[in-house]
């Protein structure tokens, strides 16, 4: 349905967007992870025509987009990063401009306003005005003013930035409903758990680069070596990690704080064998805890750095 | 654009303020100045070189004209002054005055100035009037003195004389000679400084060029609330978005217009003279210059806080500049009334203040129009491509 080609955007010195390619299918639930100023609004931007990019292409349904604007407009939905809506205008009033300029009118605009209030929970307050909604109330308005006009490609940018878990929740739970009911939907966060829980496929970007991508399974994949088991035990000494060392697929151990962290390959394995060799020993275990490899430690593996900070 | 222009009205919702405001403020203003213009009197300084009873006689006699305000000033004073344009212009009472009056001579006087207007043409045909008074009741005297000697041979001269002239003189002060007071009216004061109209007019350009300015610099209003991106990507072009705020931002700036020009009539009394038509056709561009002036400045700043920081001082020195707050025939400054030139406000209060003070007809108006027209043209090209050139 969408795909991007080897696309370059420059801000001056910053490359904000460096060479990235990827493709999007229809009915997916298609997510773009990464940190702080790793370029996925500005993919976004050149993707919703907003801007022009430095290099490359993209293509809707097989046609460039930077050729003609005017089908990808037409069925696109963008839930942008930062609220855009009229806080001095009512919530009924903003969904029905956004509506309009979207090309719906009359009652069909009207009867899509109610529907579209119920998806994003707001059709007790849609008479009152957006700057006396709360963050999360805005949020789903911001949500809402893109799907009017039942948008075939839904692009949402961090849309659940600074809200509370509840409204959170509920915006996770409309996008997979709408994505039940056939709508194409880019998912961009920083927060990986959203992505883990949303996406077939993604790409991880970082400074403009595409880092990884694929589906989870196979980033995951790409860590699956990086279980890490953190054990504390009643003692913890050089003597413990060279006897742990000693179990086959621990690759190494070390003291954390009185914490040993062990790294190994596959976890239902070593756990046994690390609680043998403890019994063995004669020691105490008092607590112990299994880190499963997941779309953070695949960051954190190739970039060497946190997802957030 | 139907949906651009029914959004611009609705948000007409939370700027109707301004509006109300900047409506006050032009009626108020010009309640306030034009009281105050139509009592503005250019200053004439008078050198008296004659210092005689007749030359004393001329200046009190002027002195009963309140359309001018007379200061006696030595030759020095008075040049430096005109030349520096402080004061407007001198009258010179050149040595022989008396003599002259007295033997019936042309009487010579000068006039001391810098340019031509119809504010010096008024003070000579004042001064004229009233030396050919003098003059008049010179002769009369001269008669009626040797009349008298004639008819009875011992009686004083130069007493009848005297008290014969200052008889003639005092009876003018009752009855001027008609074309005296018909000069006046004529061409005097009231053709130059019709100071309530110019008022009118200026405050009403004035006040509701902030109506216009502000009007299209809701685009600002947007992209703070970064609704313009998000409009920018929807299927309206962006051809359709910049119409439609235009249009709302013209129409809002000749309801203005519309309103004080109606309160002007109706409130204030003004007379919009004989060409209707002509004024609201100078109007009607100059909204299109100011509202493409606005987008002009909207395009080269980032916020509406901006735009309220600079739109009073644009506003305000072009308004000076044009002649909106006093009347350019009082600028002497040649590079001013050039760069008056360039400013809508000057277009626009020469267009409508020909019609409505000066009388003439709606073919004064079409010269106005056109250069507004082609203000506005090129503001709005100017301001569109840098809107369009901007990333976000
Ligand atoms: N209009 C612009 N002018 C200059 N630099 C820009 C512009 N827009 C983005 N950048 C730069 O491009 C880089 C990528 O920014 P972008 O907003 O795309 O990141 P992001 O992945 O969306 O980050 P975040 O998670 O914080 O939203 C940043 O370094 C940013 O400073
Ligand atoms: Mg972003």
């Amino acid at each position: 349905m969408l795909r991007i080609e080897n696309l370059y955007k420059e801000f001056g010195n910053i490359k904000a967007v460096n060479n990235i390619s990827f493709e999007v299918k229809r009915g997916q639930v298609f997510g773009l992870l990464g940190p702080n100023g790793a370029g996925k609004s500005t993919a976004i931007s050149m993707i919703s025509t907003l801007i022009e990019p430095t290099k490359g292409d993209i293509f809707f349904e097989g046609k460039s987009i930077l050729k003609d604007s005017k089908p990808i407009r037409q069925r696109l939905g963008v839930v942008p990063q930062d609220i855009a809506l009229y806080p001095t205008l009512t919530g009924y009033e903003n969904l029905s401009f956004w509506g309009s300029v979207n090309g719906l009118k009359g009652q069909e605009l009207k009867n899509r306003i109610l529907e579209v209030s119920d998806i994003i929970g707001l059709n007790g307050r849609l008479n009152d005005r957006v700057d006396k909604y709360s963050g999360g109330m805005k949020r789903r308005l911001n949500i809402g003013a893109a799907l009017l006009h039942k948008p075939e490609l839904l692009i949402m940018d961090e849309p659940t930035v600074g809200i509370d878990p509840q409204s959170r929740n509920h915006i996770l739970d409309t996008v997979l409903e709408l994505n039940k009911q056939g709508m194409t939907i880019i998912y961009t966060s920083h927060y990986m758990e959203e992505v883990e829980y949303l996406c077939n496929e993604l790409c991880i970007m970082d400074e403009g680069n595409i880092i990884a991508s694929g589906t989870q399974q196979e980033l995951v994949d790409l860590v699956k070596e990086k279980t890490q088991i953190n054990l504390k035990l009643d003692k913890n000494d050089e003597e413990v990690i060279n006897h742990l060392m000693e179990i086959k697929g621990v690759y190494e151990a070390k003291i954390n704080e009185n914490v040993i962290n062990l790294f190994g390959s596959s976890t239902d394995v070593l756990l046994a064998d690390i609680i043998a060799k403890v019994t063995e020993n004669g020691w105490m275990i008092e607590t112990i805890d299994v880190k499963k490899p997941n779309l953070e430690s695949v960051f954190l593996h190739l970039t060497g750095k946190a997802l957030r900070d | 654009m139907l949906s651009v222009i029914k959004l611009r009205l609705l948000r007409l919702r939370d700027e109707w303020m301004i509006f109300v405001f900047m409506t006050a403020m032009a009626l108020g203003f010009t309640a306030i100045f034009g009281a105050s213009f139509t009592t503005y009197k250019p200053t004439v300084y008078i050198v008296d070189e004659d210092k005689s009873y007749y030359s004393q006689a001329l200046i009190s006699e002027l002195n009963t004209y309140k359309d001018f305000k007379f200061k006696e000033a030595d030759i020095k004073a008075a040049e430096k002054d005109i030349e520096e344009g402080n004061v407007s212009m001198g009258l010179l009472i050149k040595e022989g005055f008396q003599r002259n009056v007295e033997e019936g001579l042309s009487i010579s006087l000068g006039i001391m100035k810098i340019k031509d207007d119809t504010v010096i043409l008024t003070l000579q045909e004042i001064v004229s009037g009233i030396t050919m008074k003098m003059a008049g009741a010179n002769r009369i005297a001269d008669v009626t003195a040797a009349f008298i000697q004639s008819a009875k041979p011992d009686s004083d001269f130069e007493k009848i004389r005297s008290s014969s002239y200052d008889n003639v003189m005092d009876s003018w002060k009752y009855k001027n000679p008609i074309f005296v007071k018909a000069t006046v009216a004529e061409s005097g004061i009231q053709a130059g400084y019709d100071g309530l109209m110019h008022s009118m007019i200026g405050f009403t350009l004035f006040f509701s060029m902030y109506t216009m300015v502000f009007g299209i610099g809701t685009i600002l209003y947007d992209k703070q609330h970064k609704t313009w991106e998000r409009m920018l990507i929807s299927p309206v072009s962006r051809t359709g978005i910049l119409g439609g705020s235009m249009i709302v931002a013209y129409i809002t700036g000749a309801v203005q217009m519309g309103v004080l020009i109606l309160s002007g009539k109706y409130l204030i009394g003004i007379d919009w003279g004989n060409s209707m038509a002509g004024v609201l056709l100078v109007s009607a561009a100059f909204i299109f210059a100011v509202t493409s002036l606005g987008l002009m400045m909207t395009g080269f700043i980032k916020t509406q806080a901006q735009l309220g920081s600079i739109a009073p001082i644009v506003l305000t020195s072009t308004s000076m500049l044009g002649g909106c707050m006093w009347p350019l025939e009082i600028v002497n400054n040649k590079a001013l009334l050039l760069l008056a030139e360039l400013t809508p406000q000057k277009w626009a209060m020469q267009g409508i203040e020909s019609i409505a003070s000066s009388g003439m007809g709606f073919e004064a108006a079409i010269l106005p129009s056109m250069v507004l027209t082609v203000m506005g043209i090129t503001f709005f090209t100017i301001g569109a491509f840098s809107l369009n050139k901007q990333s976000i």
